[in-house]
């Protein structure tokens, strides 16, 4: 039943016993029981447009002229080149959407996207080092080394949140640093160059870069994949049937059988294996070896796909694409107007704030009530 | 004399729901106003209307014979209209002090502490109970907490209290000891309304009585003079028939119970060598004053908490051994044809976010009946809730797809038991089944209590409510400080059950 515990009141309001009440306009709040979908998504539709529209004004006042603007962003549809970039930019940014989705919806709040995305940027880069298997089967074993270090580096802090309850936000977020730390040791150290001495590892072979199919690489159709599989298993199969209810509620879930253990870890290592394969999807299908900061930005992404999209696998896809359009057109200009790129992140975390704050109408109703 | 409150003409609708409909109430200083209904009735929203939550759509509120309007509780209380809720609204982790200070400030903070702990004393004092200022919340129990919300509308001023559903959450000994101080209350000039749907607070406490049905205010009667069976007839509109006992005698044993103790835990009493066992056709009532130990009992029984020491034995029908559940997992019990109804439906017994259809078919989901692994099936799982739900007879039921948590109390449980009985459970636990739940939910839960126990379930039915409890049970076991010191043949006396909860305690 809806709840109403808040009102805005006139500027003056008659106390004590007034017979004659002024005939004020009052807004008046109440709370929302349920709402429908699509009024959702238009209101969330709209706090995006209005997040962007903030965001353009900052990006103007800090010396972009206004025409171009609009015509770099149109550029990263319209544009060959552009649009290219978009599609490959998307790869790991689906990737990293799906993988917080999934994490999120067995309320494990996976911080550490990103030192996943280092495992498996380093369990790939390894199998390319040490020529393990035949050059056939080269990318599809550093895609699966990738994975298997990804669910290995997030199975860390889930084992410590099974058996301690040990919080999995600190505990996913700090272990970035050292992951990070560990790539940066092998980067000046082991795996250095040996042809140009810069931090970052010797170019894998031309049969360790993701192939080239049509417009794209394998990357984009490898990442479309996998937000179908786990779209289907979260929305289709009982799996993702459990989920719900460990969600919802999980004391309840316990009660009426649900395998939560189970469940949980097996969405979190989903969860660890594909911020991992993005990992391995930047760094065999754009930068073509291990570097020091190809995962930075994407942990922060990826939280932001699965929030928006309300962690459902198939609108994360799309808003990857759309953050991946935002990611090219900072990218630009960087290049053009040398605004930072940490540009790119303030608008994604105005966009943030206005969807989070768009929550709000979400939940309550705005009525006008004339007073007397 | 003008009324202390008066409500007349009072509209209010959420949506396309009427929710009151033309209501009037009049309540007069020094009296215990009853206001009697079944959920859904309307009586909460009323109160809330006068409280000042609500706007009404329409209508009129006088208070002292002067017309007024709230725009929001804060006004309601400045008026002297204090209310308390069903869920209290109290900061658990703040003291007595803090809690009512909060809600009240008097000037700067020390003095206003100062002055707030003399009014504190001052009030405690001339009720009659002790009530330690400095306890924090979370260390006082659900009574004691109650006395700290009345206390705190009282230091606020409050000549009119309203008090929804006070009796609910508390035991018998706690409810009289509530509503006599209540009457106290009323009868040093202050009006009081008591929201409740149990008829015998209304013989026993009130001055008058107001009923309510869907929203209209019915009438208003003496509360001594009106008879229960009126009382009912006008709540219910038609009368209950109270259900009655099968003569088939008890089969073969399906649940043993031996010498279950468990760890203390702070608040809780432990279980302490509980025996006791329960035959196939057979209710088995535990009887006894709440907070004996009957939530550790339960927990163990479901397996929310194993126990420290003991046995939980178990045989299904058609098996020759007995099966030892003690250290079993909630899923296998189910699995072994156990089932539960939770006392807290809203923690333990569904998923209010989730749809009616997934509540009920998450309780057969790991068995493969909708669909594979792979693929759940959706269809058969709407066929089988809408069979279900109209078996069960779960009322206000818009669509099978909307949220659970949108269902009254009464049908909430309703689907809870369609969920667990659908299975044709062995051994039901069935803690509080109709805690809070009107005269026709409660028929109907126990009803289906009783049909489960004529198919041949074995029934444990823990309950705070003797009368449930004696009304329904073959058997009755008396639990008093963590062990069963009592047990009883159904048709059982109530002054020897009461005795025994008592003698021991």
């Amino acid at each position: 039943m809806p709840d109403r515990y808040a009102v805005l009141p006139p500027l003056w309001a008659p106390r004590f016993f007034s017979v004659v009440a002024p005939a004020l306009p009052h807004l008046i709040l109440e709370v929302r029981s349920d709402m429908p979908a699509w009024k959702q998504a238009v209101i969330i539709s709209c706090s995006i447009v209005i997040g962007l529209f903030v965001s353009a004004v900052i990006l103007i006042g800090s010396g972009v002229p206004t025409a171009d603007l609009i015509g770099e962003f149109a550029a990263s549809v319209f544009d060959v080149r552009g649009f290219h970039a978009v599609l490959v930019q998307a790869a790991p940014l689906i990737l990293v959407g799906v993988a917080a989705s999934i994490g999120f919806r067995a309320r494990f709040w996976n911080l550490g996207l990103e030192g996943q995305m280092v495992w498996g940027g380093i369990a790939a880069t390894a199998v390319s080092i040490h020529e393990i298997g035949p050059e056939q089967l080269r990318l599809p074993f550093m895609a699966l080394a990738a994975m298997l270090a990804g669910m290995g580096w997030v199975a860390i802090p889930t084992l410590f949140k099974l058996k301690f309850s040990v919080n999995e936000i600190i505990a996913t977020l700090l272990l970035n640093y050292v992951a990070t730390y560990f790539l940066y040791d092998l980067l000046y150290g082991s795996w250095k160059d040996p042809s140009d001495a810069y931090p970052h590892s010797a170019q894998y072979a031309a049969a360790e870069r993701l192939p080239d199919i049509g417009f794209v690489n394998v990357g984009l159709p490898l990442a479309l994949f996998f937000a179908l599989i786990v779209w289907w298993l979260a929305e289709l199969s009982r799996f993702g049937f459990y989920l719900k209810f460990i969600y919802a509620n999980p004391a309840m879930a316990r009660f009426v059988g649900v395998p939560i253990r189970s469940a949980v870890l097996a969405a979190v290592l989903i969860s660890g294996a594909l911020a991992a394969l993005a990992g391995f999807v930047i760094s065999s299908g754009s930068t073509g070896r291990l570097t020091q900061g190809f995962f930075e930005g994407y942990g922060f992404s990826g939280v932001l796909i699965a929030f928006l999209a309300r962690n459902n696998a198939a609108a994360a896809a799309i808003v990857a694409i759309l953050v991946a359009m935002l990611f090219v057109t900072g990218q630009s200009f960087q290049i053009f107007y040398q605004i930072p790129f940490s540009m790119v992140q303030m608008i994604q975390a105005i966009i943030v704030m206005c969807v989070a704050a768009s929550e709000f109408f979400v939940r309550h109703r705005i009525r006008i009530q004339r007073r007397g | 004399m003008a009324a202390a409150l008066e409500l007349s003409g009072i509209r209010k609708s959420f949506g396309d729901f009427l929710a009151l409909d033309n209501a009037e109430l009049r309540v007069e200083y020094g009296e215990v106003h009853a206001l009697l209904g079944e959920n859904g009735a309307g009586k909460s929203s009323l109160m809330n209307v006068a409280a000042g939550l609500y706007s009404p759509d329409s209508g009129l509120i006088s208070i002292a014979g002067a017309a007024c309007r709230f725009s929001g509780p804060r006004e309601a209380m400045q008026h002297g209209i204090g209310m308390i809720h069903q869920s209290f609204k109290l900061v658990k982790r703040f003291s007595v002090t803090e809690n009512i200070h909060l809600a009240n400030p008097r000037g700067p903070y020390h003095s206003g502490r100062k002055a707030i702990l003399r009014e504190i004393s001052d009030k405690t004092r001339a009720l009659g109970f002790g009530l330690d200022p400095y306890r924090r919340i979370d260390s006082l129990s659900i009574a004691e907490q109650q006395r700290v919300e009345i206390i705190k509308v009282l230091v606020a001023g409050a000549h009119i209290l309203i008090l929804d559903e006070p009796t609910a959450v508390l035991t018998e000994g706690e409810s009289q000891r509530l509503l006599s101080m209540v009457r106290e209350i009323a009868e040093r000039g202050a009006a009081v309304v008591l929201v409740t749907h149990k008829l015998r607070d209304v013989k026993t406490f009130a001055h008058r009585v107001t009923v309510m049905r869907s929203g209209k205010t019915i009438t208003t009667l003496d509360a001594q003079k009106a008879t229960a069976e009126v009382l009912t007839m006008l709540t219910v509109g038609s009368t209950i028939i109270a259900p009655s006992r099968s003569a088939k005698p008890a089969g073969e044993l399906r649940l043993a119970v031996s010498g279950l103790a468990s760890r203390t835990i702070e608040g809780h009493t432990p279980l302490v060598n509980a025996t006791f066992s329960v035959r196939s056709g057979e209710i088995y009532g535990i009887a006894g004053v709440g907070g004996n130990g009957q939530t550790e009992l339960a927990a163990a029984l479901v397996g929310g908490r194993l126990p420290n020491a003991g046995a939980i034995e178990i045989k299904q029908p058609g098996k020759e051994e007995m099966m030892d559940v003690t250290h079993a997992t909630p899923r296998q019990r189910r699995d072994h044809g156990m089932a539960a109804v939770p006392a807290d439906r809203q923690a333990f017994g569904l998923a209010s976010s989730l749809s009616i259809v997934d509540n009920f078919a998450i309780g057969f989901m790991h068995q493969g009946r909708f669909g594979s692994p792979a693929r759940i099936d959706r269809t058969s799982m709407g066929l089988a809730t809408k069979e279900a739900v109209a078996d069960f007879d779960v009322q206000g039921v818009r669509s099978l797809w909307q949220r659970a948590g949108l269902l009254s109390g009464g049908n909430a449980q309703k689907l809870i038991l369609a969920r667990e009985f659908s299975r044709a459970p062995s051994i039901i636990v069935a803690h509080s089944p109709t805690r809070g739940l009107d005269v026709r939910a409660c028929a109907a839960v126990q009803e289906r209590l009783l049909a489960a126990r004529d198919r041949g379930a074995a029934v444990v039915l823990i309950s705070e409510d003797l009368d449930e409890v004696l009304s329904i049970s073959d058997r009755i076991g008396v639990m008093t400080r963590g062990r069963i010191v009592a047990e009883f043949d159904a048709p059982a006396d109530r002054l020897a059950v009461g005795r025994a909860m008592v003698d021991h305690a």
